[in-house]
C-alpha cells in the first residue's frame, strides 16, 4: 500500500510537471519560431511585449482563450469537440517515459519507446477526427493526407531507431541513454539512423518541407482550417509539443541524452533537444514544401530500403 | 507582308475588301470589314495563317453596333481590323471560339456588356457582372435584358450540374493572391477540370472612361494593374498622345523607358516572392520585397506615390528626374546585380524547389494561336515576342535588350525568364541612364481639353504580363467615345484549365502562380 501511495504521488507529481514543462515550452516555441523567422527573413520578430517581447506568447494565449469558440453549422458536432482534447493525451504521455536527467524521469518503463511510438501514432487519429469532423473539403483533404503521410513515415522512423535498441540491447530510455557513456551513438556507427529519424521524425510532426496537411497555399490551413479560440490553441501547443518530443527522442536514442561535461544533466538534455527543434524551424524557413506523391516516394522508395539496410547491417555486425 | 496578306485573302475570301491603313495613326495595317457570312472564313484564314487573336470587343455606334476583331502575328509585326456590323435591335453574330479558344471569354464579356448573342457559343453565361444587373452596362442606350438572356446568363452553377467533389480555390483562398475564383473539380489530390470564374473586382473601367475627359483618367489605369502601375499608365498615353499626334521630348522618353523598367523589376520581384511562397518557401518572399523597397523609394521621390503613379503626362512626365535619383537607380543596378546570385543559390539550386517546378504546366505550342496569350507566357514556349521590340514604344528602341525566351514551357522556364528579364531591365536602365539625353520633359502646347480628331487607335505595349492593348474610339469630345483595355493576365489565365486539369492540385496552384497574375486587371 505504502509502495503504490509513493508510487502515484511520484506519477501525479510527474503529470503536473508535466503539464508545467509542456506548456512553457510550447510558449517558449512559439516565440522562438517567431523571433527565429524574423531574424532569418531579416525582421526582427516580437519586441514590443516584455524584453526580447518574451511576454508576446502569453499575450497571444490570452487572447486565444477570451476568443469566442466558434463551431461551425454543419460541424460532427461530437467529432468536432472531441478532437483537439485527443490530440493532447499521446502527447502527455510521452513526456511520462522521457529522462531529461539521470532521475529526473517521471517513470523508467523498460518498454519505454514503444509507449511513446504508441501513443504517438495516436496523434494522427485526431487530425483524422478533426479534418472528417469540420465538414470542411479542405480539412478532409488535409486529414486524409496527414493519414497517410504519418503511416508512410512512421515506419522509417522505428526502423531507424531498432538498431539503436539493438545495441543498448533494452528499450528503456534511460538504459539507452546510459550505454551511450562510451560515446554517442550518431557516432557510433549510427548516423544514417540518426539522419533518417530526423526526416521522417520532421514529416512526422507536419513541419515544413513535409507540411503538406495544412500546406496553406493550396488548402488554406489544412485540418484545423475551422477550429479558432482555444480549440486551435490546443492543436498549436500539440505540435510544438510533438516537436519537442521527436526532439527529445533524437537526443536521447543519438545525441547522449543528459549526459554531458560540467553542466548538470537536464541543462544538457535541454541544450541538445533544442537545438534539434532549431534545426527543424532552420527547415521551416528555408525549404519550399514537397508535393504529395514525392514525399510517398521518399519514404517508401529511398527512406524505408535504407533504414532496412541499416538495420540489417547493424543486426548482423552485432550477432557475429 | 501586308501586301501580301490582302491579296491572300481577296484570293481565299473573295467578297473582302482590305483597305491599308497608316500605322503610325491607326495602330494597325489593314482593316477589313466582314459580314455575317463570311466572318468565319475570314477567322479561319487567319487562323490558317498563324495570326492569333490579339483583341476582340464592341463598340456601340448606336446606329448599329461593331464588333472589332484584332489579329497580329507573333514573328513579325501585322495588326489587322475585322470589323463586323451588327443590328442594335436583335444583336447577335455566329461565334468564332471554336477557331481561338480565348474568343469564349471575348464573346461572353461582349454578351453581358452589349447583349450580342453569339451563335453557337457553348457556354454563354456571366463573366464579370453578377446576375442582377438589368441593363447592358456599355451600351449608348438603356437597353434592358430579356428574359431569355438572364436564364442563360445564370446557367453556370457547377455543384448542380453535375456530380462530382467540387474544391473552391477562392476567391477568399491564400493561393490566388487576389479575388479569382477557380471552381475546380476533383478526385483525390487529382484536378478533373478547372473553371475560373471572374468578375469579383470588376469595376467597369471602361465605362468611367466614357464619363470622364482624358486627363481625369490618369489615375485608372494605375488601378487595373497596381504592379505593372507606370506600365499601364504608359500604355494608356502613347495611345492618346499616337491619337492626338502628339510629339513627346527625347528626354521625357528615356525617363519613361528607365521608369517602367524599374517598375517592371518591382513587379517581378513581388512575383518571385509570391511564387516561392506558393511553393511553401515563405522566406525568399521577405527578401525580395528589401529590394523592392528600393525600387517604392526611388520612383516616390520623382513620382509621389509608391503604388499606383500617374507619372507620365500626355506630352511628357509629371516631374524631371535629379541627379539623386541617378545615383540612387545606379546604386540600386549594383545591388540587385549582387542580389541575384544569392537568389540562384537560394532557390534556383534548391533540389525541392526545382523537383516542383520542372517539368510541371508544360504548355502546347499551340496556345499562342488559340489563347493569345502573351509576356513571359509566351517567351517560355520559345517565342521571342515582346513588343518593346517588334512595336517600339518610349525609347526602347535606342536601346539594345534582349529577349529571354525559353524552350520547355514548364513553370521553371517561366521563372528563370522573369528572372533574366530582370537582369535585361537592369542593363536597359543603365543604358538608358548613360544615353539620358538633357531638354524639356514635356511637350509644348497641349491643350487644357484634349479633344483628339475622329477615328480610333489600337496601341500596345509590353507590361510585365505580357501585351497591353489600348483601344480608343474618339468622337472629336473631351471624353473618349469608347476605350477598350486588352489585358494580358486575361488570356494567360485562359490556358489555365487546359493545364490544371489532370495534374494534382499542388502543381496546379504551382502553375497559376507561374502566370504572374493580377486579378483587378482581368477584372478591369
Amino acid at each position: 500500500m505504502a509502495i503504490m501511495g509513493k508510487e502515484l504521488a511520484r506519477l501525479i507529481i510527474g503529470l503536473i510537471g508535466v503539464l508545467v514543462v509542456v506548456v512553457v515550452n510550447a510558449l517558449l516555441l512559439t516565440w522562438a519560431e517567431r523571433k527565429i523567422s524574423g531574424h532569418m527573413q531579416k525582421r526582427i520578430g516580437p519586441k514590443e511585449v516584455g524584453p526580447y517581447g518574451l511576454i508576446q506568447p502569453i499575450a497571444d494565449g490570452l487572447k486565444l482563450l477570451a476568443k469566442e469558440l466558434l463551431t461551425p453549422v454543419n460541424v460532427d458536432r461530437p467529432l468536432y469537440y472531441l478532437a483537439p482534447v485527443i490530440v493532447f493525451i499521446p502527447v502527455l504521455v510521452s513526456f511520462i517515459v522521457i529522462p531529461f536527467d539521470g532521475y529526473l524521469q517521471v517513470k523508467d518503463i523498460n518498454v519505454g519507446i514503444l509507449v511513446i511510438l504508441a501513443f504517438s501514432s495516436l496523434s494522427v487519429l485526431s487530425i483524422l477526427i478533426a479534418g472528417w469532423g469540420s465538414n470542411n473539403k479542405y480539412s478532409l483533404i488535409g486529414a486524409t493526407r496527414s493519414v497517410a503521410q504519418n503511416i508512410a513515415y512512421e515506419i522509417p522512423l522505428l526502423l531507424s531507431l531498432l538498431p539503436v535498441v539493438f545495441m543498448a540491447n533494452s528499450f528503456s530510455l534511460r538504459d539507452i541513454v546510459e550505454v551511450q557513456r562510451e560515446g554517442w551513438f550518431v557516432w557510433r556507427w549510427q548516423f544514417f539512423a540518426f539522419l533518417i529519424y530526423f526526416i521522417a521524425a520532421t514529416a512526422e510532426t507536419n513541419r515544413t518541407p513535409f507540411d503538406l496537411p495544412e500546406a496553406e497555399s493550396e488548402l488554406v490551413a489544412g485540418f484545423h482550417t475551422e477550429y479558432s479560440g482555444m480549440r486551435f490553441a490546443l492543436f498549436f501547443l500539440a505540435e510544438y509539443t510533438n516537436i519537442f518530443i521527436v526532439s527529445a527522442i533524437a537526443t536521447t536514442f543519438f545525441l547522449g541524452g543528459y549526459l554531458g561535461p560540467v553542466l548538470p544533466g537536464f541543462v544538457w538534455f535541454f541544450i541538445k533537444t533544442y537545438f534539434l527543434v532549431f534545426v527543424i524551424m532552420w527547415f521551416r524557413w528555408t525549404f519550399p514544401r514537397v508535393r504529395f506523391d514525392q514525399l510517398l516516394n521518399f519514404s517508401w522508395k529511398i527512406l524505408i530500403p535504407v533504414a532496412f539496410a541499416n538495420l540489417i547491417v547493424t543486426g548482423g555486425i552485432l550477432k557475429l | 507582308m501586308v501586301k501580301e496578306i490582302s491579296e491572300k485573302i481577296k484570293e481565299s475570301i473573295g467578297s473582302v475588301e482590305p483597305v491599308e491603313t497608316p500605322y503610325d495613326q491607326r495602330g494597325y495595317h489593314l482593316s477589313i470589314e466582314a459580314t455575317q457570312a463570311n466572318i468565319v472564313d475570314i477567322t479561319g484564314f487567319f487562323d490558317r495563317i498563324g495570326f492569333y487573336l490579339a483583341d476582340m470587343c464592341c463598340v456601340d455606334y448606336i446606329d448599329y453596333l461593331e464588333i472589332v476583331y484584332f489579329f497580329n502575328n507573333h514573328s513579325k509585326v501585322c495588326r489587322i481590323r475585322v470589323t463586323l456590323k451588327v443590328d442594335p435591335e436583335r444583336p447577335s453574330a455566329p461565334t468564332i471560339s471554336h477557331i481561338y479558344k480565348i474568343a469564349r471569354w471575348y464573346e461572353r464579356e461582349i454578351h453581358e456588356f452589349f447583349g450580342v448573342l453569339f451563335e453557337g457559343h457553348p457556354f454563354m453565361t456571366y463573366l464579370f457582372l453578377h446576375d442582377q444587373i438589368d441593363f447592358y452596362p456599355l451600351r449608348k442606350k438603356q437597353v434592358p435584358v430579356p428574359e431569355k438572356d438572364k436564364r442563360l446568363l445564370n446557367s453556370f452553377n457547377p455543384e448542380e450540374q453535375e456530380d462530382g467533389f467540387f474544391l473552391n480555390l477562392g476567391p477568399q483562398h491564400p493561393s490566388t493572391h487576389g479575388v479569382l475564383r477557380v471552381v475546380v473539380k476533383m478526385n483525390g489530390e487529382y484536378i478533373l477540370s478547372a473553371e475560373p470564374i471572374l468578375g469579383y473586382l470588376h469595376r467597369m473601367h471602361e465605362k468611367m472612361a466614357e464619363n470622364r475627359t482624358y486627363q481625369q483618367f490618369y489615375p485608372n489605369p494605375a488601378r487595373m494593374d497596381y504592379l505593372g502601375a507606370l506600365n499601364f499608365n504608359l500604355g494608356y498615353v502613347t495611345t492618346v498622345e499616337k491619337l492626338c499626334g502628339i510629339e513627346v521630348p527625347e528626354r521625357a522618353q528615356y525617363i519613361r523607358t528607365i521608369t517602367a523598367e524599374l517598375n517592371r523589376i518591382s513587379s517581378h520581384l513581388l512575383w518571385f516572392g509570391a511564387f516561392v511562397a506558393d511553393l511553401g518557401g515563405l522566406t525568399p518572399f521577405l527578401y525580395t520585397f528589401d529590394d523592392r523597397e528600393n525600387i517604392l523609394d526611388i520612383l516616390e521621390a520623382v513620382a509621389g506615390s509608391r503604388l499606383t503613379y500617374s507619372y507620365f503626362r500626355f506630352g511628357g512626365l509629371f516631374n524631371d528626374v535629379d541627379d539623386d535619383f541617378v545615383k540612387n537607380v545606379k546604386k540600386f543596378i549594383d545591388r540587385l546585380r549582387s542580389r541575384f546570385s544569392m537568389y540562384e543559390r537560394l532557390v534556383t539550386g534548391n533540389v525541392i524547389f526545382i523537383n516542383r517546378v520542372k517539368n510541371i504546366g508544360v504548355m502546347d505550342k499551340t496556345y499562342p494561336l488559340k489563347y493569345g496569350c502573351s509576356g513571359p507566357v509566351i517567351r517560355s514556349i520559345d517565342i521571342p515576342f515582346d513588343i518593346r521590340k517588334h512595336e517600339p514604344y518610349a525609347a526602347y528602341d535606342r536601346v539594345d535588350f534582349e529577349v529571354a525566351t525559353g524552350t520547355n514551357a514548364d513553370n521553371m522556364d517561366r521563372y528563370l525568364i522573369r528572372i533574366k528579364e530582370m537582369g535585361i531591365s537592369l542593363n536597359i536602365i543603365e543604358k538608358a541612364l548613360n544615353d539620358l539625353p538633357s531638354g524639356p520633359i514635356k511637350a509644348e502646347k497641349i491643350p487644357k481639353k484634349l479633344k483628339p480628331p475622329k477615328g480610333d487607335i489600337y496601341h500596345t505595349i509590353e507590361s510585365p504580363r505580357g501585351e497591353l492593348g489600348v483601344y480608343i474610339v474618339s468622337d472629336e469630345s473631351d471624353v473618349p467615345y469608347r476605350m477598350r483595355w486588352r489585358v494580358p493576365s486575361y488570356s494567360n489565365l485562359m490556358t489555365f484549365p487546359e493545364l490544371a486539369g489532370g495534374s494534382l492540385i499542388a502543381d496546379a496552384i504551382a502553375t497559376l502562380g507561374s502566370y504572374d497574375l493580377v486579378i483587378p486587371e482581368i477584372d478591369r
